[in-house]
């Protein structure tokens, strides 16, 4: 669960993004050292065929990659099209700005605030994932997964 | 007065490329050589050169019923030698790609015999008896109804009608059935429509420009198109369809 009192941003690109430019603009946008949270939304990318005759056989795809992130790497699950940021106040919102002017080059973007992440576990969170579930992930990815959040380190 | 077909209103230039390729007089534009075995090899049904597989014993072998209404049709040549009855699907994305899953039922159901064109959200399916399919696989593919970036051949997993683009100007496919060698400018398949690996690649030809694309639609999209709301005589049309269907509903007195 996300605490309401920390401003919330999300950036909206006009294209979906390459695991290179993803990897160029999160860099520079968490060396800006005012982000607590992300999530990358977009279309998920699964490792394996999911359907069909070729069922259950692997997926190659050239935008599910490894890319690094500060000093970790992330596998890129989804084809990226949202960028979902929680920060530590309003004031590193122009560095995140100029973080995406320079990242994204001439790709139109644009950044708006507002509320991205959830504040309270739904119902259907407490009927899908129980009473035990991680509160800090319900609502920004499934609790119940093996693989946990990804901790950014080396950008402080 | 012989009936004359007016296939569709409006006035704009996506109204006006629906009508072109609805009508069966109308030659559509080639743009692009498939070789038919790679239009075997995109739909996967069976391996190229192999025979035709059956589903039942050719009709001249077949006791036929006397049956007025089967010596008035004419079977087509894959019904004739008791062909399986295949498919191939179609997502085509909502930036201006040069047919659509509602047009591409109208166009196939307009100029194909003995095919059942089938429309779904965002996809779109033809089925008809494998010879006959891949005859009409290969026009589909090659002439001015596809583009290769913004169309895709899916069999399954066919999500990106509705999707953003890539930033190289591909449609979204979860499956990367295609990729674009950027430095020949073209399209390249690498799994056919069932996501299965493709044991060569098949060149389906250079993504067509915006320019083009703009020119060739049949989809509305007020972004990076034509706009729905700027064909002042479709929206009026759809205004009467949708007024008329709903005073049928009330069943009015007059």
């Amino acid at each position: 669960m996300t605490d309401a009192i920390y401003p919330q941003v999300r950036i909206v690109t006009v294209r979906l993004l390459n695991p290179e430019t993803v990897e160029r603009v999160m860099n520079l946008i968490l060396a800006t050292e005012g982000v607590r949270r992300v999530i990358l939304n977009g279309p998920r990318l699964p490792p394996t065929i999911t359907t069909g005759p070729a069922k259950g056989q692997p997926n190659i795809h050239e935008m599910r990659r490894t890319v690094k992130m500060g000093e970790q790497d992330v596998e890129m699950q989804v084809h990226v099209g949202t960028i979902l940021l929680e920060l530590e106040n309003r004031d590193v919102i122009p560095a995140i700005k100029a973080a995406c002017e320079a990242g994204f080059g001439e790709m139109q973007w644009y950044l708006q605030e507002g509320r991205y992440m959830k504040t309270e576990p739904s119902l259907v969170d407490y009927a899908k994932y129980g009473p035990y579930a991680d509160k800090a992930i319900i609502g920004m990815a499934d609790p119940s997964s093996k693989k946990g959040p990804t901790i950014i380190q080396g950008i402080k | 007065m012989a009936y004359k077909p007016q296939y569709g209103p409006g006035s704009s230039i996506v109204a006006e490329n629906r009508r072109k390729q609805m009508d069966p007089s109308k030659k559509l534009e080639k743009l692009r050589d498939i070789s038919d075995e790679d239009v075997v090899l995109l739909m996967g049904h069976r391996a190229p050169g192999a025979a035709y597989p059956t589903a039942h014993p050719p009709l001249a072998e077949q006791q036929e019923p006397d049956c007025p209404v089967r010596k008035l049709v004419v079977p087509i040549d894959g019904a004739k030698a008791g062909d399986r009855v295949r498919f191939i699907q179609f997502a085509d994305s909502m930036y201006n790609a040069p047919c659509h899953p509602y047009q591409r039922s109208y166009v196939e159901a307009y100029r194909y015999r003995g095919c059942d064109p089938g429309t779904l959200s965002g996809r779109q399916i033809i089925e008809c008896r494998e010879r006959d399919l891949e005859k009409i696989a290969k026009e589909l593919v090659g002439t001015e109804l596809f583009d290769p970036a913004r169309t895709g051949i899916r069999g399954s997993t066919v999500h990106g009608h509705s999707l953003r683009l890539a930033e190289d100007g591909m449609m979204f496919d979860m499956m990367q059935r295609c990729i674009l060698d950027k430095k020949a400018n073209m399209v390249k398949y690498v799994k056919n429509q069932n996501s299965e690996p493709l044991d060569k690649e098949v060149k389906v030809g250079k993504p067509m420009d915006e320019k083009w694309l703009k020119a060739h639609t049949t989809i509305f999209h007020s972004l990076v198109g034509t706009s729905f709301r700027s064909d002042a005589e479709y929206v009026e049309y759809v205004q009467r369809v949708h007024s008329l269907r709903t005073k049928y509903g009330y069943v009015p007195e007059e």
